[in-house]
Protein backbone atom coordinates (compact mmCIF):
# COMPACT_ATOMS: atom_id res chain seq x y z
CA UNK A 1 0.00 0.00 0.00
CA UNK A 2 1.26 3.20 -0.86
CA UNK A 3 1.45 6.44 1.04
CA UNK A 4 1.60 10.03 0.68
CA UNK A 5 3.69 10.59 3.51
CA UNK A 6 5.89 8.14 4.72
CA UNK A 7 6.77 9.85 8.40
CA UNK A 8 4.70 12.15 9.87
CA UNK A 9 5.51 14.02 13.10
CA UNK A 10 3.11 16.27 15.35
CA UNK A 11 4.34 18.30 18.14
CA UNK A 12 6.59 15.51 19.13
CA UNK A 13 7.89 16.05 22.04
CA UNK A 14 10.71 14.79 24.64
CA UNK A 15 11.56 15.74 28.15
CA UNK A 16 13.98 14.12 30.14
CA UNK A 17 13.19 15.51 33.46
CA UNK A 18 13.61 19.46 33.11
CA UNK A 19 15.52 19.28 29.85
CA UNK A 20 14.03 19.52 26.57
CA UNK A 21 15.95 17.23 24.13
CA UNK A 22 13.19 17.62 21.15
CA UNK A 23 11.02 20.32 21.30
CA UNK A 24 7.32 20.09 19.36
CA UNK A 25 9.07 18.78 15.80
CA UNK A 26 6.67 18.83 12.78
CA UNK A 27 7.59 16.76 9.64
CA UNK A 28 5.83 15.61 6.94
CA UNK A 29 8.57 13.65 4.98
CA UNK A 30 7.02 11.92 1.68
CA UNK A 31 7.41 8.00 0.52
CA UNK A 32 10.56 7.84 -1.37
CA UNK A 33 11.94 10.96 -0.18
CA UNK A 34 15.54 11.39 0.85
CA UNK A 35 15.74 13.39 3.89
CA UNK A 36 18.10 14.52 6.29
CA UNK A 37 18.03 15.84 9.35
CA UNK A 38 21.65 18.26 10.28
CA UNK A 39 22.21 19.51 13.53
CA UNK A 40 25.27 19.76 15.95
CA UNK A 41 26.01 17.08 18.98
CA UNK A 42 22.76 17.40 21.22
CA UNK A 43 20.54 19.00 18.53
CA UNK A 44 18.00 16.21 19.14
CA UNK A 45 18.73 14.15 15.76
CA UNK A 46 19.35 10.82 17.30
CA UNK A 47 16.35 11.51 20.21
CA UNK A 48 14.06 12.48 16.83
CA UNK A 49 15.11 8.59 15.50
CA UNK A 50 14.22 6.80 18.55
CA UNK A 51 11.54 8.20 18.44
CA UNK A 52 10.01 7.41 15.29
CA UNK A 53 11.76 3.93 15.70
CA UNK A 54 10.05 3.28 19.15
CA UNK A 55 13.04 3.32 20.83
CA UNK A 56 11.63 5.64 23.07
CA UNK A 57 8.39 7.08 23.60
CA UNK A 58 7.52 10.37 23.17
CA UNK A 59 6.18 12.83 26.10
CA UNK A 60 4.34 14.89 24.02
CA UNK A 61 2.70 14.60 20.69
CA UNK A 62 2.69 12.01 18.25
CA UNK A 63 4.45 10.28 15.05
CA UNK A 64 3.21 8.14 12.43
CA UNK A 65 5.09 5.84 10.37
CA UNK A 66 3.19 5.00 7.02
CA UNK A 67 0.22 6.14 9.02
CA UNK A 68 0.69 3.95 12.16
CA UNK A 69 1.10 5.65 15.59
CA UNK A 70 4.39 4.85 17.27
CA UNK A 71 2.44 5.27 20.34
CA UNK A 72 -0.35 2.42 19.51
CA UNK A 73 1.52 -0.16 17.35
CA UNK A 74 5.58 -0.40 18.46
CA UNK A 75 5.58 -3.82 16.77
CA UNK A 76 3.95 -3.09 13.32
CA UNK A 77 6.18 0.23 13.57
CA UNK A 78 9.33 -1.95 14.03
CA UNK A 79 8.37 -4.34 11.35
CA UNK A 80 8.23 -1.03 8.88
CA UNK A 81 11.61 0.22 9.71
CA UNK A 82 15.13 -0.45 9.68
CA UNK A 83 17.71 1.37 11.95
CA UNK A 84 21.10 2.12 11.42
CA UNK A 85 22.79 2.68 14.41
CA UNK A 86 25.96 5.22 14.98
CA UNK A 87 27.57 2.48 16.24
CA UNK A 88 27.28 -1.51 15.15
CA UNK A 89 24.93 -3.12 16.55
CA UNK A 90 26.31 -6.39 14.95
CA UNK A 91 28.19 -9.21 17.31
CA UNK A 92 31.63 -9.11 16.58
CA UNK A 93 32.40 -12.56 17.65
CA UNK A 94 30.28 -13.94 15.17
CA UNK A 95 30.23 -14.48 11.11
CA UNK A 96 28.40 -11.84 8.63
CA UNK A 97 26.22 -14.88 7.89
CA UNK A 98 25.09 -15.73 11.27
CA UNK A 99 24.74 -11.62 12.06
CA UNK A 100 22.76 -11.40 9.09
CA UNK A 101 20.36 -15.08 9.21
CA UNK A 102 20.15 -13.81 12.87
CA UNK A 103 18.97 -10.67 11.89
CA UNK A 104 16.72 -12.35 9.41
CA UNK A 105 15.18 -14.68 11.72
CA UNK A 106 13.96 -11.75 14.10
CA UNK A 107 12.44 -10.26 10.95
CA UNK A 108 10.48 -13.71 10.63
CA UNK A 109 12.26 -14.50 7.33
CA UNK A 110 12.11 -17.38 5.93
CA UNK A 111 15.40 -19.30 5.19
CA UNK A 112 15.42 -19.29 1.54
CA UNK A 113 14.29 -15.79 1.82
CA UNK A 114 16.69 -14.47 4.05
CA UNK A 115 19.58 -16.49 2.15
CA UNK A 116 18.23 -14.92 -1.11
CA UNK A 117 18.28 -11.37 0.67
CA UNK A 118 21.47 -11.68 2.10
CA UNK A 119 23.86 -12.76 -1.19
CA UNK A 120 21.95 -9.72 -3.01
CA UNK A 121 23.01 -7.28 -0.33
CA UNK A 122 26.86 -8.51 -0.09
CA UNK A 123 26.88 -9.04 -4.19
CA UNK A 124 25.61 -4.98 -4.20
CA UNK A 125 28.20 -4.15 -0.89
CA UNK A 126 31.10 -6.36 -2.60
CA UNK A 127 31.19 -8.70 0.62
CA UNK A 128 30.05 -12.02 -1.10
CA UNK A 129 33.67 -13.17 -0.40
CA UNK A 130 33.72 -12.04 3.40
CA UNK A 131 30.66 -13.85 4.23
CA UNK A 132 31.68 -16.17 6.24
CA UNK A 133 34.54 -14.07 8.19
CA UNK A 134 33.83 -12.82 11.61
CA UNK A 135 33.05 -8.67 12.40
CA UNK A 136 35.97 -8.97 14.07
CA UNK A 137 37.94 -9.60 11.06
CA UNK A 138 36.28 -6.85 8.65
CA UNK A 139 37.33 -3.01 8.37
CA UNK A 140 35.24 -0.77 9.83
CA UNK A 141 33.98 0.37 6.45
CA UNK A 142 32.93 -3.21 5.74
CA UNK A 143 31.55 -3.81 9.23
CA UNK A 144 29.18 -0.12 8.67
CA UNK A 145 28.39 -2.49 5.07
CA UNK A 146 27.30 -5.17 7.04
CA UNK A 147 25.13 -3.09 9.69
CA UNK A 148 23.17 -1.49 6.76
CA UNK A 149 22.56 -4.39 5.05
CA UNK A 150 21.44 -5.92 8.48
CA UNK A 151 19.06 -2.66 8.14
CA UNK A 152 17.62 -3.07 4.73
CA UNK A 153 17.12 -7.20 5.09
CA UNK A 154 13.43 -6.67 5.41
CA UNK A 155 13.46 -3.86 2.79
CA UNK A 156 12.08 -1.58 5.55
CA UNK A 157 9.05 1.15 4.22
CA UNK A 158 11.77 3.74 5.92
CA UNK A 159 15.65 3.36 6.62
CA UNK A 160 16.75 5.34 9.17
CA UNK A 161 20.41 6.22 9.24
CA UNK A 162 21.88 8.12 12.27
CA UNK A 163 25.30 9.46 11.42
CA UNK A 164 26.33 5.91 9.21
CA UNK A 165 29.49 7.40 8.50
CA UNK A 166 30.69 8.38 11.80
CA UNK A 167 33.94 7.58 12.38
CA UNK A 168 34.99 6.33 8.94
CA UNK A 169 37.65 7.57 6.64
CA UNK A 170 36.63 9.28 3.63
CA UNK A 171 36.84 6.29 0.86
CA UNK A 172 34.41 4.21 3.49
CA UNK A 173 32.33 7.10 3.58
CA UNK A 174 32.05 7.67 -0.02
CA UNK A 175 31.16 4.01 -0.62
CA UNK A 176 29.07 3.64 2.04
CA UNK A 177 26.94 6.50 -0.05
CA UNK A 178 27.33 4.57 -3.33
CA UNK A 179 25.45 1.73 -1.36
CA UNK A 180 22.88 3.96 -0.21
CA UNK A 181 21.97 5.42 -3.29
CA UNK A 182 22.13 1.95 -5.12
CA UNK A 183 19.65 0.70 -2.18
CA UNK A 184 17.05 3.86 -2.97
CA UNK A 185 17.28 3.44 -6.38
CA UNK A 186 16.69 -0.25 -6.71
CA UNK A 187 14.74 -0.20 -3.56
CA UNK A 188 12.62 2.95 -3.71
CA UNK A 189 12.35 3.29 0.01
CA UNK A 190 12.34 6.24 2.33
CA UNK A 191 15.54 7.01 3.67
CA UNK A 192 16.09 9.39 7.17
CA UNK A 193 19.35 10.61 7.32
CA UNK A 194 20.96 12.31 10.68
CA UNK A 195 24.47 13.32 9.94
CA UNK A 196 27.04 16.18 11.30
CA UNK A 197 28.94 15.72 7.96
CA UNK A 198 26.92 18.02 6.46
CA UNK A 199 28.74 18.01 2.93
CA UNK A 200 27.08 14.14 2.65
CA UNK A 201 23.78 15.49 2.95
CA UNK A 202 23.70 17.19 -0.53
CA UNK A 203 21.93 13.90 -2.01
CA UNK A 204 19.26 14.91 -0.23
CA UNK A 205 15.57 15.70 -1.52
CA UNK A 206 14.76 18.15 1.85
CA UNK A 207 17.49 18.60 4.73
CA UNK A 208 16.37 20.12 8.33
CA UNK A 209 18.56 21.76 10.03
CA UNK A 210 17.78 21.20 14.08
CA UNK A 211 19.08 23.13 17.25
CA UNK A 212 17.90 22.89 20.83
CA UNK A 213 15.66 20.14 19.78
CA UNK A 214 13.52 22.48 17.35
CA UNK A 215 13.69 22.92 13.33
CA UNK A 216 15.38 25.68 12.50
CA UNK A 217 15.93 25.99 8.74
CA UNK A 218 15.22 23.66 5.96
CA UNK A 219 14.52 23.04 2.36
CA UNK A 220 16.19 21.12 -0.94
CA UNK A 221 19.89 21.30 0.13
CA UNK A 222 21.05 23.14 -3.42
CA UNK A 223 18.46 25.68 -3.21
CA UNK A 224 19.07 26.31 0.21
CA UNK A 225 23.42 26.67 -0.90
CA UNK A 226 21.58 28.93 -3.91
CA UNK A 227 19.67 31.02 -1.38
CA UNK A 228 22.64 31.58 0.43
CA UNK A 229 25.13 33.46 -1.73
CA UNK A 230 26.95 32.95 -5.04
CA UNK A 231 30.38 32.74 -3.29
CA UNK A 232 31.66 32.80 -0.17
CA UNK A 233 34.55 35.12 0.44
CA UNK A 234 37.55 34.17 3.24
CA UNK A 235 40.01 36.68 4.21
CA UNK A 236 43.23 36.72 6.93
CA UNK A 237 42.87 39.76 7.83
CA UNK A 238 45.61 42.23 8.69
CA UNK A 239 43.46 44.52 10.08
CA UNK A 240 39.67 43.22 10.43
CA UNK A 241 38.67 46.76 11.45
CA UNK A 242 39.50 48.03 7.76
CA UNK A 243 38.41 45.43 6.09
CA UNK A 244 34.72 44.82 7.50
CA UNK A 245 34.58 49.04 6.96
CA UNK A 246 35.31 47.98 3.57
CA UNK A 247 33.19 44.97 2.39
CA UNK A 248 30.39 44.97 5.61
CA UNK A 249 28.31 47.66 3.76
CA UNK A 250 28.74 45.12 0.60
CA UNK A 251 28.38 42.18 1.59
CA UNK A 252 27.07 42.25 4.79
CA UNK A 253 28.06 41.39 8.62
CA UNK A 254 30.70 38.58 8.16
CA UNK A 255 31.29 35.97 10.83
CA UNK A 256 34.02 36.68 12.60
CA UNK A 257 36.79 33.92 13.91
CA UNK A 258 39.75 36.16 15.48
CA UNK A 259 41.75 37.71 12.53
CA UNK A 260 39.32 35.91 9.80
CA UNK A 261 36.55 36.67 8.24
CA UNK A 262 33.82 35.44 6.18
CA UNK A 263 31.39 37.28 3.67
CA UNK A 264 28.72 35.85 2.02
CA UNK A 265 28.33 37.13 -1.60
CA UNK A 266 25.25 36.83 -3.23
CA UNK A 267 26.74 39.07 -6.39
CA UNK A 268 27.77 36.40 -8.93
CA UNK A 269 30.11 38.95 -10.96
CA UNK A 270 32.16 40.51 -8.09
CA UNK A 271 36.27 41.26 -9.35
CA UNK A 272 37.92 39.47 -6.49
CA UNK A 273 41.19 40.25 -7.78
CA UNK A 274 40.13 44.14 -7.86
CA UNK A 275 38.70 43.83 -4.16
CA UNK A 276 41.77 42.51 -2.76
CA UNK A 277 44.30 45.26 -4.26
CA UNK A 278 41.66 47.57 -3.11
CA UNK A 279 42.52 46.41 0.15
CA UNK A 280 46.18 46.50 0.42
CA UNK A 281 47.72 45.74 3.34
CA UNK A 282 44.84 45.35 5.46
CA UNK A 283 44.16 41.70 3.94
CA UNK A 284 46.77 38.42 4.15
CA UNK A 285 45.24 36.27 2.39
CA UNK A 286 41.72 35.86 0.24
CA UNK A 287 39.85 33.26 -1.26
CA UNK A 288 36.87 32.77 -2.96
CA UNK A 289 34.79 29.53 -2.89
CA UNK A 290 31.08 28.46 -3.47
CA UNK A 291 28.97 28.31 -0.64
CA UNK A 292 28.13 24.38 0.40
CA UNK A 293 25.25 22.88 3.12
CA UNK A 294 27.94 23.83 6.04
CA UNK A 295 27.97 27.77 4.97
CA UNK A 296 24.23 27.21 4.99
CA UNK A 297 24.09 25.97 8.50
CA UNK A 298 26.86 28.40 9.81
CA UNK A 299 24.96 31.36 8.38
CA UNK A 300 21.34 30.25 8.76
CA UNK A 301 21.49 28.31 11.78
CA UNK A 302 24.58 29.97 14.11
CA UNK A 303 24.46 33.70 13.65
CA UNK A 304 27.42 35.37 12.59
CA UNK A 305 28.05 36.81 15.85
CA UNK A 306 27.94 33.08 17.15
CA UNK A 307 29.15 31.69 14.04
CA UNK A 308 32.57 30.46 15.65
CA UNK A 309 32.24 26.72 15.53
CA UNK A 310 35.09 24.68 17.63
CA UNK B 1 2.98 -18.34 16.98
CA UNK B 2 4.04 -15.44 15.49
CA UNK B 3 7.01 -14.81 17.38
CA UNK B 4 8.49 -18.60 17.17
CA UNK B 5 11.08 -17.63 14.46
CA UNK B 6 12.54 -15.00 17.02
CA UNK B 7 12.61 -17.23 19.77
CA UNK B 8 14.79 -20.02 17.92
CA UNK B 9 16.50 -17.14 16.46
CA UNK B 10 18.09 -15.96 20.11
CA UNK B 11 17.58 -19.01 21.47
CA UNK B 12 19.54 -20.76 18.46
CA UNK B 13 22.42 -18.01 19.33
CA UNK B 14 23.09 -18.79 22.96
CA UNK B 15 23.39 -22.51 21.83
CA UNK B 16 25.50 -21.94 19.23
CA UNK B 17 27.88 -19.83 20.78
CA UNK B 18 28.17 -22.15 24.01
CA UNK B 19 28.82 -25.14 22.02
CA UNK B 20 31.41 -23.31 20.32
CA UNK B 21 32.95 -22.44 23.46
CA UNK B 22 33.98 -26.20 23.92
CA UNK B 23 36.67 -24.72 27.25
CA UNK B 24 33.93 -23.30 28.51
CA UNK B 25 31.52 -26.50 29.04
CA UNK B 26 34.48 -28.95 29.87
CA UNK B 27 35.75 -26.33 32.97
CA UNK B 28 32.08 -25.91 34.13
CA UNK B 29 32.27 -29.52 35.24
CA UNK B 30 35.41 -28.75 37.13
CA UNK B 31 33.78 -26.89 39.84
CA UNK B 32 31.35 -29.34 40.65
CA UNK B 33 33.80 -31.91 40.78
CA UNK B 34 36.08 -30.24 43.05
CA UNK B 35 33.21 -29.86 45.41
CA UNK B 36 31.90 -33.38 45.35
CA UNK B 37 35.55 -35.50 45.31
CA UNK B 38 37.29 -33.31 47.48
CA UNK B 39 34.85 -31.07 50.00
CA UNK B 40 33.10 -34.27 49.54
CA UNK B 41 35.30 -36.38 50.36
CA UNK B 42 37.26 -33.80 53.10
CA UNK B 43 33.94 -33.70 54.96
CA UNK B 44 32.53 -37.21 54.29
CA UNK B 45 36.22 -38.28 56.39
CA UNK B 46 35.19 -36.80 59.52
CA UNK B 47 32.09 -38.65 59.46
CA UNK B 48 32.23 -42.58 60.35
CA UNK B 49 31.24 -46.01 58.59
CA UNK B 50 28.11 -45.64 56.58
CA UNK B 51 27.68 -42.24 57.08
CA UNK B 52 31.25 -41.39 55.39
CA UNK B 53 29.76 -43.53 51.85
CA UNK B 54 26.48 -41.88 52.26
CA UNK B 55 27.46 -38.55 52.34
CA UNK B 56 28.95 -38.51 48.97
CA UNK B 57 25.47 -39.55 47.33
CA UNK B 58 23.62 -37.00 49.65
CA UNK B 59 25.79 -34.30 47.95
CA UNK B 60 24.98 -35.59 44.41
CA UNK B 61 21.64 -33.74 44.18
CA UNK B 62 23.39 -30.70 45.69
CA UNK B 63 26.14 -30.40 43.44
CA UNK B 64 23.86 -30.84 40.21
CA UNK B 65 22.04 -28.57 41.76
CA UNK B 66 25.04 -26.03 41.69
CA UNK B 67 25.66 -26.82 38.62
CA UNK B 68 22.34 -25.79 37.14
CA UNK B 69 22.49 -22.75 39.30
CA UNK B 70 25.77 -21.13 38.05
CA UNK B 71 25.10 -22.53 34.39
CA UNK B 72 21.80 -20.73 34.02
CA UNK B 73 22.85 -17.18 36.35
CA UNK B 74 25.96 -17.22 33.98
CA UNK B 75 23.57 -17.54 30.48
CA UNK B 76 21.67 -14.74 31.86
CA UNK B 77 24.46 -13.00 32.02
CA UNK B 78 24.16 -12.44 28.14
CA UNK B 79 20.85 -10.14 28.21
CA UNK B 80 23.71 -7.61 30.09
CA UNK B 81 26.39 -8.82 28.07
CA UNK B 82 24.10 -7.81 24.83
CA UNK B 83 23.14 -4.55 26.51
CA UNK B 84 26.92 -3.60 26.98
CA UNK B 85 28.11 -4.38 23.70
CA UNK B 86 25.13 -3.01 21.80
CA UNK B 87 23.87 -6.24 20.44
CA UNK B 88 20.70 -6.21 22.55
CA UNK B 89 19.66 -2.88 20.12
CA UNK B 90 19.23 -5.68 17.18
CA UNK B 91 17.06 -7.20 19.25
CA UNK B 92 15.07 -4.51 20.45
CA UNK B 93 14.88 -3.16 16.96
CA UNK B 94 13.02 -5.91 15.73
CA UNK B 95 9.40 -6.38 15.74
CA UNK B 96 8.84 -8.47 18.87
CA UNK B 97 7.34 -7.30 22.33
CA UNK B 98 10.48 -6.99 24.21
CA UNK B 99 9.67 -9.42 26.73
CA UNK B 100 10.33 -12.05 24.11
CA UNK B 101 13.59 -11.38 24.06
CA UNK B 102 13.88 -12.36 27.84
CA UNK B 103 11.56 -15.63 27.42
CA UNK B 104 14.31 -16.60 24.99
CA UNK B 105 17.16 -16.02 26.97
CA UNK B 106 15.62 -17.89 29.69
CA UNK B 107 14.69 -21.05 27.35
CA UNK B 108 18.34 -21.05 26.20
CA UNK B 109 19.67 -20.07 29.87
CA UNK B 110 17.77 -23.43 31.06
CA UNK B 111 18.98 -25.73 28.10
CA UNK B 112 22.47 -24.78 28.87
CA UNK B 113 22.06 -25.11 31.90
CA UNK B 114 19.71 -28.95 31.48
CA UNK B 115 22.93 -29.79 29.04
CA UNK B 116 25.54 -29.27 32.10
CA UNK B 117 23.62 -31.04 34.37
CA UNK B 118 23.56 -33.84 32.11
CA UNK B 119 27.01 -33.88 31.12
CA UNK B 120 27.73 -33.62 34.96
CA UNK B 121 25.59 -36.98 35.42
CA UNK B 122 27.27 -38.83 32.65
CA UNK B 123 31.13 -38.13 34.81
CA UNK B 124 29.41 -39.01 37.99
CA UNK B 125 27.66 -42.38 36.27
CA UNK B 126 31.53 -43.04 34.64
CA UNK B 127 32.64 -42.54 38.41
CA UNK B 128 30.10 -45.04 39.71
CA UNK B 129 28.59 -42.23 41.91
CA UNK B 130 25.26 -42.55 40.74
CA UNK B 131 23.35 -45.08 39.22
CA UNK B 132 21.95 -45.12 35.88
CA UNK B 133 17.71 -45.04 37.21
CA UNK B 134 18.76 -42.43 39.38
CA UNK B 135 20.85 -40.24 37.03
CA UNK B 136 17.34 -40.48 34.65
CA UNK B 137 15.07 -39.75 37.48
CA UNK B 138 17.34 -36.58 38.34
CA UNK B 139 16.95 -34.95 34.84
CA UNK B 140 12.73 -34.64 36.12
CA UNK B 141 13.53 -32.03 38.46
CA UNK B 142 16.67 -30.88 37.74
CA UNK B 143 14.60 -29.31 34.56
CA UNK B 144 11.92 -27.50 37.20
CA UNK B 145 15.04 -26.56 38.77
CA UNK B 146 16.92 -25.16 35.96
CA UNK B 147 14.07 -23.25 34.76
CA UNK B 148 14.08 -21.67 38.70
CA UNK B 149 17.73 -20.74 38.07
CA UNK B 150 17.04 -19.45 34.75
CA UNK B 151 14.34 -17.30 36.30
CA UNK B 152 16.29 -16.38 39.37
CA UNK B 153 19.13 -14.93 36.51
CA UNK B 154 17.00 -13.49 34.33
CA UNK B 155 15.07 -11.33 37.88
CA UNK B 156 19.23 -10.16 38.42
CA UNK B 157 20.04 -9.22 34.75
CA UNK B 158 17.04 -7.35 33.89
CA UNK B 159 17.88 -5.29 36.99
CA UNK B 160 21.82 -4.77 36.20
CA UNK B 161 22.95 -2.46 34.36
CA UNK B 162 26.31 -3.35 33.55
CA UNK B 163 28.43 -6.68 33.90
CA UNK B 164 30.30 -5.11 36.62
CA UNK B 165 27.05 -4.49 38.28
CA UNK B 166 26.30 -8.46 37.15
CA UNK B 167 29.34 -9.83 38.90
CA UNK B 168 28.77 -8.19 42.09
CA UNK B 169 24.95 -9.26 42.43
CA UNK B 170 25.88 -12.70 41.15
CA UNK B 171 29.02 -12.64 43.93
CA UNK B 172 25.82 -11.00 46.55
CA UNK B 173 23.45 -14.33 45.67
CA UNK B 174 24.99 -17.25 44.19
CA UNK B 175 27.06 -18.03 47.56
CA UNK B 176 23.87 -17.64 49.81
CA UNK B 177 21.61 -19.24 47.18
CA UNK B 178 23.69 -22.22 47.27
CA UNK B 179 24.91 -22.22 51.00
CA UNK B 180 21.57 -21.77 52.27
CA UNK B 181 19.92 -24.40 50.03
CA UNK B 182 20.54 -27.35 51.46
CA UNK B 183 22.56 -28.59 49.12
CA UNK B 184 25.40 -29.11 51.58
CA UNK B 185 23.44 -30.40 54.92
CA UNK B 186 20.54 -31.61 55.38
CA UNK B 187 17.98 -28.42 56.68
CA UNK B 188 17.09 -29.74 59.79
CA UNK B 189 20.63 -29.90 60.93
CA UNK B 190 21.11 -26.05 60.42
CA UNK B 191 20.50 -23.36 63.45
CA UNK B 192 16.69 -22.10 63.39
CA UNK B 193 17.15 -18.66 61.95
CA UNK B 194 19.09 -19.75 58.94
CA UNK B 195 16.04 -22.18 58.56
CA UNK B 196 14.26 -19.55 57.69
CA UNK B 197 16.65 -18.50 55.58
CA UNK B 198 16.29 -21.99 53.80
CA UNK B 199 12.39 -21.57 53.59
CA UNK B 200 12.42 -18.69 51.30
CA UNK B 201 15.35 -19.48 49.27
CA UNK B 202 13.45 -20.71 46.08
CA UNK B 203 16.97 -22.43 45.35
CA UNK B 204 16.10 -24.98 48.56
CA UNK B 205 13.48 -26.37 47.17
CA UNK B 206 15.08 -27.26 43.41
CA UNK B 207 17.85 -28.90 46.20
CA UNK B 208 14.97 -30.88 47.82
CA UNK B 209 13.08 -31.79 44.84
CA UNK B 210 16.13 -33.49 43.25
CA UNK B 211 16.46 -35.18 46.31
CA UNK B 212 13.77 -36.82 46.26
CA UNK B 213 15.63 -38.64 43.10
CA UNK B 214 18.25 -39.82 45.27
CA UNK B 215 17.47 -42.61 47.89
CA UNK B 216 20.40 -41.97 49.85
CA UNK B 217 19.19 -38.50 50.16
CA UNK B 218 17.12 -37.01 52.90
CA UNK B 219 14.79 -34.41 51.59
CA UNK B 220 12.39 -31.77 53.72
CA UNK B 221 9.89 -30.85 51.66
CA UNK B 222 7.03 -32.94 50.15
CA UNK B 223 7.51 -33.13 46.52
CA UNK B 224 3.84 -30.80 46.18
CA UNK B 225 5.75 -28.18 48.00
CA UNK B 226 8.76 -28.34 45.92
CA UNK B 227 7.02 -27.97 42.74
CA UNK B 228 4.72 -25.65 43.90
CA UNK B 229 7.77 -23.20 45.37
CA UNK B 230 9.39 -23.51 42.12
CA UNK B 231 6.16 -23.10 39.57
CA UNK B 232 5.25 -20.12 41.15
CA UNK B 233 8.62 -18.38 42.05
CA UNK B 234 9.43 -19.50 38.11
CA UNK B 235 6.54 -17.68 37.02
CA UNK B 236 6.20 -14.79 39.29
CA UNK B 237 10.08 -13.74 38.74
CA UNK B 238 9.98 -14.49 34.90
CA UNK B 239 7.23 -12.13 35.14
CA UNK B 240 8.98 -9.51 36.84
CA UNK B 241 12.38 -9.55 34.85
CA UNK B 242 9.89 -9.46 31.31
CA UNK B 243 8.05 -5.98 32.94
CA UNK B 244 11.22 -4.79 34.34
CA UNK B 245 13.05 -5.49 30.62
CA UNK B 246 10.02 -4.18 29.00
CA UNK B 247 10.66 -0.96 30.45
CA UNK B 248 11.66 2.16 28.27
CA UNK B 249 14.29 3.59 31.06
CA UNK B 250 15.86 0.17 31.50
CA UNK B 251 17.24 0.00 27.70
CA UNK B 252 17.22 3.78 27.12
CA UNK B 253 20.79 4.00 28.17
CA UNK B 254 21.96 2.22 25.52
CA UNK B 255 20.66 4.72 23.03
CA UNK B 256 21.74 7.42 25.18
CA UNK B 257 25.30 6.31 25.14
CA UNK B 258 25.38 6.88 21.51
CA UNK B 259 23.09 9.98 21.42
CA UNK B 260 25.96 11.58 23.52
CA UNK B 261 28.11 10.92 20.58
CA UNK B 262 25.99 12.37 17.79
CA UNK B 263 23.37 14.37 19.16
Amino acid sequence: MAFKFAIQTSGLTKQYGQAVAVNKLDLNIQSGQFYGLLGPNGAGKSTTIHMLTTMTSPTFGDAFIAEQSVRDNPVAIRAAVGLVFQDSALDRMMTVDENLQFAAALYNLKPQQANERIDELLTIFGLEKKRHMKLVALSGGQRRAVDIARGVLHKPKVLFLDEPTIGLDLPNRRAIWRFVEQLRKEEGMTVFLTTHYLEEAVACDRVDFIQKGQLQYGGAPNALIRDLAAYILEIDCADTEVVNRALGPQFGEPIWEDEHLTFRVKDKDVDFSALQRSLGDAVIAMQWRKPNLNDVYLWTVCPPQTGVVS
Amino acid sequence: MKNWPAVKAVVGRELSKVFRQKGRLISSMVRPLIWLLVIGSGVGSMLQGEQQAGYLSFLVPGIVAMTLLFAALLSALTLVYDKEFGVMRMMLIAPIAHYWIVISKLIAATIIAMVQAVMLLVILLLLGLVEVQTALLLLIPASATAICCAAIGGLIAAWSKTLDNFAVIMNFFIFPLFFLSGALYPVSQLPEFLKYIVLINPFSYGVDLMKHAVPAATSDFSIVTDIAVLLSFSVVAIALACWRFSRESVHEPLFHRVSKKGG
